[in-house]
């Protein structure tokens, strides 16, 4: 089972959408979903710029030159492609570390063959999965040597070890056999009969999930004899000092250190050229010579040097009205990358007075969701949701698509105070009015425009009659007392999730799943423990077939938007800005960024 | 003097344990994110949080952590490492402080040059044009935040995004070694903006300082012995009105670090105000305890050289008491 993105994969960067809330990252995509969907509702002709951006591969790009990329954030902090799962890493991890399989930029909804030598081979009723290692994929600086199987067995097996602490690994590969005890250590169920061949053996069929959970970082290979001693370290240096495979690497000094080099956290990161990457074992063109990232920047002086710049990106994504301006006078410069993300506001449904489903039904028909839309920059950054499969995910169709379940609370995007009256009594509050006593404990995030969104929950909650205790603290604050449920905290209106790639299970598991309540540094805020939806998850989770485990999980969806554990209200679209000289290749299976390996300079 | 530096560098190395501890309380006293919840990912297993506490310490008593911590440092000049990067903590502030170094000896410079003299003039023409002029000017300083002001020149004046593009804008800060002239042209901005706050309350300071000791009776016995009105300025008014700046001085290099982090900020300088605020926001404890104990080596540094120098200025002063 799925155990969770992490902090690190907190949503949305910044203004425009920040932080959501959890963990989320890696992620999600879009046009295809659209075209299935019968497309987006907003934004009229800059959909068609958008299908244009999203439809190309920069094929014919411009060889040369350095990309300059903005931002505010920071990569990282830990770039160790072990352990790394923000949204931000996953733009040059994915041009650094060749994973088993690969999103191109223009196909969110299948993932290529990168260092596989083909599809994989799944057997043994889905508990034995085997790959072929592609030949002729070299290290770069200083190993220099041919990729093996055993780099891609290590690479997972360091993910299990506490120096490295993936985040990830013990839900993807948690069911590997052996994998209970791993530490970094050698696992049972990973062998490598030969040099280009590696079989994983589950415990239990979950073959077909982890093989789409191979387009991540940790998949990438770490050569053993580098890596062991800079992983027997606390915490493991490798990141500082690591290989690549990509057609790029992190600039680093002969020995390999790329900390103080190419790497000065919180300050700038450099991308040159992997002499040793060999063009005809990728699909990546690779056309820029460099990438120079300088982090830290303001983020509204950030998007008008890019806007006003040249060559450049902007790898935030930037506030409201920075939107608003390059969208009036800079058309070309952005567009908007959808399935970004889903957004909700979570209910405890674990202790009163959110554990009766009428009152949070009452909530959820209160809230004006459409206002919180537009603190953050309205319709052009994002769909009102309807439930929690956003477009681009495998069984948002069968979710109802953007109409969704048809559930009434979730009909009014503007609120409907005598729907929410009506379900008040239908709770037992005749009056259609909290009546119970006591205060309920609201933490949302500081700064704009999360603090604008919990606000406004916060008042949909007081016309209701509850008197609240709204907290607005900063983000890692925030989810630490979200995800930890002896903190009392009743509503946390600053959530949401980025899928890992395209499965639905990466949207929902994690987030209701009632494995995922943790004592502390839990992701399911709601502490949603319904038997029917676990048993429903534990039978979805195993599966076999796209179509099946997309109706599956869209089942799954409908019960838990009905039991309104949490308020699902913007599907994200990912604003991304470049310079007029820039052609931004839209890397549409995460959140949305110019893809570094295909896009060019003019 | 020597007697005094010696006893001043034992309390100044008092003084920052006594800094390093507060900092270790304060951490573990006030609400913050887990760091090993925050390292090992939100959904990871109550295990993995626990093997990651483990690996960074954090499950010995606070009392150990801190003896560690001071063992460390003291025989082995070692910080640690960063809980969120793995980095080395000595590293990431040597990354750092030669751009805060240059904001903030730099901004000292201009905001003393632009100070000193505007104080000197007002006092010696009170109530003028220039004089009105001139304080009118540093109350507006005064009054202006540095992140708007910062905002504010970028916009006039940034060679990227500037109306009137003069001088390098916000990133393109690179090192003195690197390239001296760029250096120096992308500091001019930030030492500007940085420096402007200051100088208004030193210019301040001197005109209400220096209009009092040129009042003083000993000022009116050198008019009278027929010195030069130039050298009885600066030879017996400006020095004595310059004690109350001189001790500022010293308390300003620690506000002059909070201010930094703000335009670093603005201008996208990599130092170690963005090192502490990051490290703060992600709770990353070693690197704020390394960046706080650099702030207060800064300070105690500060005033032991104020002190020094208040002796040099007042001969009245003493150091060998």
């Amino acid at each position: 089972m799925r155990s969770t993105p992490t902090f690190a994969r907190r949503l949305i960067p910044a203004a425009a959408c920040v932080a959501v809330a959890c963990a989320v990252s890696a992620c999600g995509s879009g046009s295809d979903s659209r075209a299935r969907t019968g497309g987006d509702t907003s934004g009229g002709g800059q959909d068609r710029q958008q299908q244009a951006v999203n439809a190309d591969n920069g094929a014919g790009g411009s060889r040369g030159g350095t990309l300059d990329v903005v931002s505010n954030q920071d990569v990282g902090p830990n770039i160790d492609p072990g352990y790394a799962y923000n949204g931000i890493d996953l733009a040059y991890l994915s041009v650094t570390q060749r994973t088993l399989y690969a999103y191109e930029p223009n196909h969110a909804d299948r993932a290529v063959p990168d260092l596989a030598d083909g599809e994989p081979q799944i057997t043994d009723g889905g508990k034995t999965l085997t790959v072929r290692i592609r030949p002729g994929v070299h290290f770069g600086p200083p190993v220099n040597r041919e990729v093996r199987a055993g780099d891609v067995k290590y690479a997972i097996e360091r993910g299990f070890n506490p120096h490295v602490a993936n985040p990830y690994a013990p839900g993807y590969y948690g069911d590997l056999v052996g994998a209970g005890r791993a530490t970094g250590g050698p696992i049972a169920g990973i062998a490598t009969p030969d040099a280009h061949t590696i079989v994983f053996h589950f415990a239990r069929p979950v073959a077909s999930l982890v093989q789409q959970a191979m387009i991540l970082p940790l998949d990438a290979p770490v050569p053993p004899e580098y890596a062991k001693p800079l992983d027997a370290k606390a915490p493991s240096q490798y990141g500082n000092n690591q290989v690549a495979t990509g057609p790029y690497m992190i600039a680093a000094d002969a020995k390999g250190k790329v900390l103080g080099n190419g790497y000065k956290p919180g300050s700038s990161l450099r991308l040159v050229r992997n002499p040793n990457w060999k063009a005809a074992t990728d699909f990546r063109p690779a056309y820029v010579d460099a990438v120079s990232w300088t982090m830290g920047a303001n983020p509204t002086v950030g998007a008008r040097q890019v806007l006003q710049g040249s060559h450049m990106y902007l790898a935030d994504a930037p506030s409201g009205p920075t939107i608003k301006l390059a969208y009036q006078s800079y058309r070309r410069q952005i567009v908007f990358s959808a399935g970004a993300g889903v957004r909700y506001v979570a209910l405890d449904t674990s202790k009163p007075p959110f554990d009766k489903v009428d009152l949070r039904r009452a909530v959820a028909a209160a809230l004006d969701r459409a206002q919180m839309r537009t603190v953050r920059g309205g319709p052009l950054i994002g769909e009102i949701a309807s439930h929690f499969l956003y477009p681009g995910v495998s069984g948002f169709a069968d979710a109802g698509a953007q109409q969704g379940f048809g559930f009434d609370f979730l009909a009014h995007p503007t609120g409907d105070a005598a729907l929410a009256k009506k379900y008040m009594q239908a709770a037992g509050y005749p009056s259609g009015t909290y009546t119970g006593g006591g205060s309920v404990l609201v933490v949302g995030t500081s700064g704009s425009p999360d603090d604008l969104d919990a606000q406004i929950v916060d008042r949909a909650l007081r016309s209701l009659g509850f008197k609240t205790r709204l907290r607005l603290l900063d983000q890692s604050a925030m989810h630490g007392l979200c995800g930890r449920p002896s903190a009392g905290v009743a509503v946390c209106p600053n959530l949401g999730w980025v899928r890992d790639f395209g499965d639905p299970q990466t949207v929902l598991d994690a987030s209701f799943n009632g494995a995922a309540i943790q004592p502390e540094g839990g992701t399911n805020a709601s502490q949603l423990n319904d038997p029917q939806i676990n048993r429903a998850m534990a039978k979805a989770e195993l599966t076999v077939g796209e179509a099946a485990r997309a109706k599956a999980w869209a089942e799954i969806d409908r019960m838990i938007t009905d039991s309104a554990a949490a308020i699902p209200w913007l599907w994200d679209k990912q604003p991304i800005l470049f310079s007029r000289d820039t052609q931004c290749v839209n890397a549409q299976w995460n959140q949305g960024y110019c893809d570094y390996a295909f896009s060019s300079l003019k | 003097m020597a007697r005094f530096l010696v006893r001043r560098c034992l309390w100044g190395v008092v003084l920052l344990v006594l800094v390093s501890a507060a900092t270790f309380a304060i951490f573990y006293l006030l609400p913050s994110a887990d760091p090993a919840v925050l390292r090992a990912g939100r959904g990871a297993t109550p295990q993995t949080i626990a093997a990651v506490r483990h690996d960074l310490g954090l499950d010995r008593p606070v009392t150990a952590q801190y003896w560690h911590f001071l063992t460390q440092l003291v025989l082995h000049f070692d910080l640690g490492y960063s809980y969120t990067s793995g980095a080395p903590v000595s590293s990431l502030i040597a990354d750092g402080l030669p751009a805060t170094i240059s904001l903030a000896a730099g901004a000292i410079v201009v905001w003393l040059l632009v100070g000193i003299p505007l104080g000197i003039l007002s006092a010696l023409r009170p109530r003028s044009w220039f004089d009105r002029l001139a304080m009118g000017g540093a109350l507006v300083a005064l009054s202006a935040p540095v992140y708007w002001l910062g905002l504010v020149v970028l916009y006039l004046f940034a060679d990227d995004i500037g109306r009137w593009p003069l001088l390098p804008g916000a990133g393109s800060y690179v090192g003195l070694t690197r390239d001296p002239w760029h250096w120096l042209t992308a500091l001019v901005l930030p030492w500007l903006v940085l420096a402007s706050t200051f100088a208004a309350i030193y210019a301040r300071v001197l005109r209400t300082s220096l209009i009092e000791t040129m009042q003083e009776d000993y000022v009116r016995t050198a008019r009278a012995k027929g010195i030069s009105e130039r050298r009885v300025v600066l030879r017996h008014g400006v020095r004595n009105a310059l004690g109350p700046l001189v001790t500022l001085l010293g308390l300003d290099v620690g506000v002059l670090l909070g201010g930094a982090v703000l335009t670093e900020a603005v201008f996208g300088i990599p130092g170690i105000g963005r090192l502490n605020y990051t490290a703060i926001t992600t709770s990353d404890l070693p690197v704020i305890q390394g960046t706080v104990l650099l702030a207060a080596l800064f300070i105690v540094v500060a005033n032991i050289v104020v002190d020094v120098a208040y002796a040099l200025l007042d001969p009245r002063v003493r150091l060998d008491g």
